[in-house]
């Protein structure tokens, strides 16, 4: 399995910022593991559509479903391995 | 300078969070309406509660948000924002009309727990369920309510090419949610409400509706209020006929937004507690400004 890097957690980072419009915010300001619903970044379903759009256009990987997207979007990191184990299987 | 609108949310979702130390709790526009409401009805905002009185979750939800929006519009208002137009989603059309002068601050507080009440009577007798399902096209979730045709379920809100609300009963809903979740939605959310609004069941209270409002006089609209339906500003004499026949009928907020844009709107504001009308409109269209009155006021970067 390959290793998630701090250029990955990066651009993941920026993609979040730039999809969901948060001006003020910088990828500094958002913890890497923290939960990115609920108590973490507070993201609900809207931005959850909003970030599978962002994978897909800036990172070629697909979230086929609910049951995916839930384990995908548990922390910048998580997204982080999945696009990396995306980009493995290819 | 591009013009503004004020866009009035529906009911929120969840108990607003207005702990002491919120912002919000020393505001002087907070506390002059909500002392002013206190005369008027026994719910208490901060305490999220009516004193002596067993209530459903729902009315005291709808009653917060009416009057959340109302604070916020006085304080965006004072601050000397105008809008060009009024639009608003579901519920949030007592506060947008109250905001437009077509009735007064009282008149909406009253007309929003009477309704509220309507419902929850409603509710305890017939039940109902709503439920949002975000990923799927419209055609996808049309296809979802044929399937169950043993059930009446209906698309609620048009919310945007991928964001649907469904109405009907709650075995029906239920079963659509696991549907749209096999079908590939990317999330299938249940709503507080314990009715099926915007539905053509509720369309049978119109009539305890317009008995409820015949003695309100209602005014022109200081500023144009968008009618969802139409995508024409509610005229005066449209305005009861509107509210008495909107908890049987869907929203059309996608329509809204698409309308607004073309007709010049550039500057949408949420006069809200919350920001589900601004994500909204951030996947309908990525180009225009939008913010939360309520999440700026938060950040205290409202200028």
């Amino acid at each position: 399995m390959a290793e998630v890097n701090s250029e990955l957690i990066e651009k993941l980072k920026q993609l979040i910022i730039t999809r969901l419009k948060l001006a003020d915010m910088t990828p500094e300001m958002i913890e890497t593991d923290a939960p990115l619903f609920g108590e973490g970044l507070g993201l609900d379903s809207i931005d959850a559509l909003e970030l599978v759009l962002g994978l897909e256009k800036e990172f070629g990987v697909v979230i086929p479903d609910a049951e995916v997207g839930k384990k995908v979007f548990q922390s910048v990191r998580t997204m982080a391995q999945y696009v990396l184990d995306q980009k493995e299987g290819f | 300078m591009g013009r503004t609108a004020f866009c009035f949310p529906g009911q929120l979702q969840e108990r607003p969070t207005l702990k002491e130390d919120h912002p919000l709790r020393r505001d002087p526009h907070f506390k002059e309406w909500v002392e002013r409401a206190s005369h008027q009805t026994p719910f208490d905002l901060p305490d999220f509660s009516y004193k002596g009185e067993e209530t459903g979750f729902n009315l005291k939800l709808q009653i917060s948000t009416y009057l959340l929006s109302m604070v916020h519009f006085y304080r965006l208002r004072s601050e000397g924002w105008v809008p060009d137009v009024i639009t608003e989603h579901s519920m949030g059309i007592y506060a947008a009309l109250a905001a437009s002068e077509a009735i007064t601050f009282e008149e909406g507080l009253w007309i929003t727990e009477s309704i509220g009440r309507i419902l929850e009577r409603e509710g305890a007798s017939s039940g109902g369920a709503m439920a949002s399902i975000v990923g799927l096209p419209s055609g996808e979730v049309e296809k979802i309510s044929q399937d169950l045709n043993g059930f009446h379920l209906s698309i609620a809100n048009y919310n945007g090419s991928m964001h649907f609300v469904l109405s009907g009963e709650e075995e029906g809903i239920e079963k659509a949610m696991d549907l749209a979740l096999s079908r590939k939605a990317i999330s299938a959310t249940r709503l507080t409400f314990n009715i099926a609004l915007h539905s053509p069941s509720l369309s049978v209270l119109s009539e305890g509706i317009d008995d409820l409002l015949k003695d309100i006089e209602v005014r022109s609209p200081r500023y144009p209020v968008l009618n969802h339906w139409t995508v024409r500003p509610l005229r005066r004499e449209e305005i009861k006929g509107f509210l008495s026949q909107e908890i049987g009928q869907p929203v059309y907020w996608d329509r809204c937004v698409e309308k607004l844009i073309q007709e010049g709107i550039s500057q949408f504001i949420e006069v809200g507690h919350g920001a589900t009308l601004t994500k909204l409109i951030r996947w309908i269209n990525r180009e225009v400004e939008v913010f939360s009155a309520g999440d700026r006021f938060k950040e205290g970067a409202v200028r």
